[in-house]
């Protein structure tokens, strides 16, 4: 579903945010890319939806190879993958509703199938008795899933978070893993870029570790710090 | 597009031209004061321009026949003058006749019991068929041995049309820069809305909206004003051209101001869809500068 081949990013400031890397995510993947801040997550996230472009090597989503992609083919392609990041961006002037009804109404989605697609979207966030409410009326957690709701409501292959729960507190944090990992049940592939070593433990998934814009660790069913399990038996 | 469709793309628009309503106000009345100097130029311009070509298309060649010419010799000239293709009539008007048409259109200005004698030569009254062949037909005709002396006034209507001419070139480059001036004031006042609605934009552009898409009520909010300014310049050009001509013409009896056609509803149409390209092309350009980015 995803794949990088050799790909290095430096920005415009010279500042060299992945180095060669070489990564493949099968579809329906559920994936955790850790490291701290700084180290290129966001950056490899960013490359997968075209928000930035490699300066090498070649970055495939679904079969395309989305650094030779046209400019006025990437809608298409962020209709097929849904972004959440840690800050929500939901519209603060728009109820629940329409904060996840505006990505379909901007592609231009004919209103019956609006119509279907939001409560589906907001019923499997769970949000369906507060979509008459706005954004500053609800808890991080349900903004969080507000937004997870308009990543998902296009129906995308890849759903891609950024830090999604940065800013909640565990119960809320624990409320959107969940979420993921049922969007992930249904078959779309997730990858989450977090630093939050509670999550990536308790979920046992797919752990690719970043430093230095390089990938230094990749394991199944792995934990926040490589080989923390062996160590955590030791120790307890 | 379908009725719920459209209803949210007619929101965008008016969220869109409420935002910055003072701006907005100020790009509406550039458009309109430019459209009003605009429409009162090409309204002029087409008066002068129809007025010039009026007079010079009833331009009479007056040639005078030399005092030896008789009556024969008189009509084979007026044969050879009709035989031109150039010519639309060649009337011969002898002396009695121009002298009783002189004493006619001075009455009361001359005392003409002080003319003892006729002073007039015959002549013939020559009108040509196309107002440029004025000066070539004048001078085949003062070439004929007969001919004394030609006269016209084609030259003092030719230095009228070339005025009107130059006229027209300054005008068109002034408001021209008016014009400019008005897309500029347009294209800020939206680059003010694209900022204001930058992160409604990053998100449209995050779920894949195409840049057709985020465009398109960028583009109405600028036709808008473009259009909403022509219509309140061509309002007031109407109640002037209706309501303040009349009693201007008046006053300008003497200029044949009435023989004057011009097609008001044309030329609305024209200034509206000026004011309303304006607006377009300074909304595309805005916006498609921020998107590029």
């Amino acid at each position: 579903m995803i794949s990088l081949r050799g790909v290095s990013l430096v920005y415009r400031n010279g500042v060299r945010a992945l180095d060669d890397v070489d990564l493949d995510i099968e579809k329906g993947a559920f994936v955790f890319l850790v490291g701290h801040s700084g180290t290129g997550k966001s950056s490899l996230l960013r490359l997968l939806y075209r928000e930035a472009v490699p300066s090498a090597g070649a970055v495939v989503v679904d079969g395309i190879r989305v650094e030779r992609l046209r400019r006025s083919k990437i809608p298409q392609l962020r209709r097929n993958v849904g972004v959440v990041f840690q800050d929500f961006k939901l519209l603060s002037d728009k109820t629940v509703w329409e904060n996840v009804a505006f990505a379909l109404h901007v592609t231009g989605t004919p209103t019956r199938d609006v119509m279907r697609q939001v409560p589906r979207a907001l019923d499997l966030v769970g949000l369906s008795h507060k979509s008459r409410m706005f954004p500053a009326e609800l808890s991080g957690g349900e903004q969080q899933r507000t937004a997870i709701a308009r990543a998902l409501v296009n129906n995308p292959k890849i759903l891609l978070c950024d830090e999604p729960t940065g800013n909640l507190d565990p119960s809320n944090t624990t409320e959107i893993m969940e979420l993921l990992l049922r969007i992930n049940l249904k078959g779309t592939t997730v990858v989450v870029a977090t630093h939050n070593q509670a999550v990536v433990d308790r979920m046992r998934r797919r752990v690719i570790r970043l430093e230095d814009g390089k990938i230094i660790a990749d394991e199944e069913r792995g934990y926040y710090f490589r080989g923390l399990g062996q160590t955590s038996l030791l120790s307890g | 597009m379908d009725w719920g469709r459209l209803r949210f793309f007619l929101g965008e628009v008016v969220s869109n031209f409420t935002r910055n309503a003072v701006m907005q106000l100020t790009a509406i009345g550039t458009v309109t004061v430019t459209v009003l100097l605009l429409g009162t130029f090409m309204y002029a311009h087409q008066t002068l321009t129809q007025l010039g070509s009026g007079v010079l298309s009833k331009i009479e060649i007056s040639a005078y026949l030399k005092d030896d010419v008789d009556d024969v010799k008189a009509r084979s000239l007026s044969q050879k003058l009709a035989a031109d293709a150039r010519v639309a009539s060649a009337d011969y008007i002898p002396r009695a006749q121009g002298l009783k048409e002189m004493v006619d259109r001075l009455q009361g200005q001359i005392d003409m019991s002080l003319l003892t004698t006729n002073p007039l030569p015959n002549a013939f009254r020559v009108r040509v068929k196309n107002p440029d062949d004025v000066n070539a037909v004048a001078s085949t005709i003062e070439k004929y041995p007969e001919v004394a002396q030609v006269d016209y006034a084609a030259d003092v209507v030719r230095k009228l049309l070339r005025a009107t001419d130059v006229f027209g070139r300054v005008g068109i480059a002034m408001i021209g820069l008016l014009l400019i001036t008005a897309a500029i004031i347009i294209a800020n006042t939206i680059r003010l809305t694209v900022f204001a609605r930058r992160r409604e934009i990053s998100i449209m552009q995050l779920v894949g909206a195409t840049n057709m898409y985020i465009r398109g009520p960028f583009i109405c909010e600028g036709l808008l004003a473009g259009f909403i300014g022509s219509l309140v310049a061509v309002a007031i050009l109407a109640v002037a051209r209706f309501e303040l001509a009349p009693r201007l013409f008046e006053s300008l009896a003497f200029i044949a101001i009435g023989a004057v056609k011009i097609d008001e509803p044309l030329l609305a149409g024209e200034l509206l869809l000026t004011g309303a390209a304006v607006g377009f092309v300074a909304a595309w350009l805005s916006v498609g500068r921020y998107l590029r980015t």
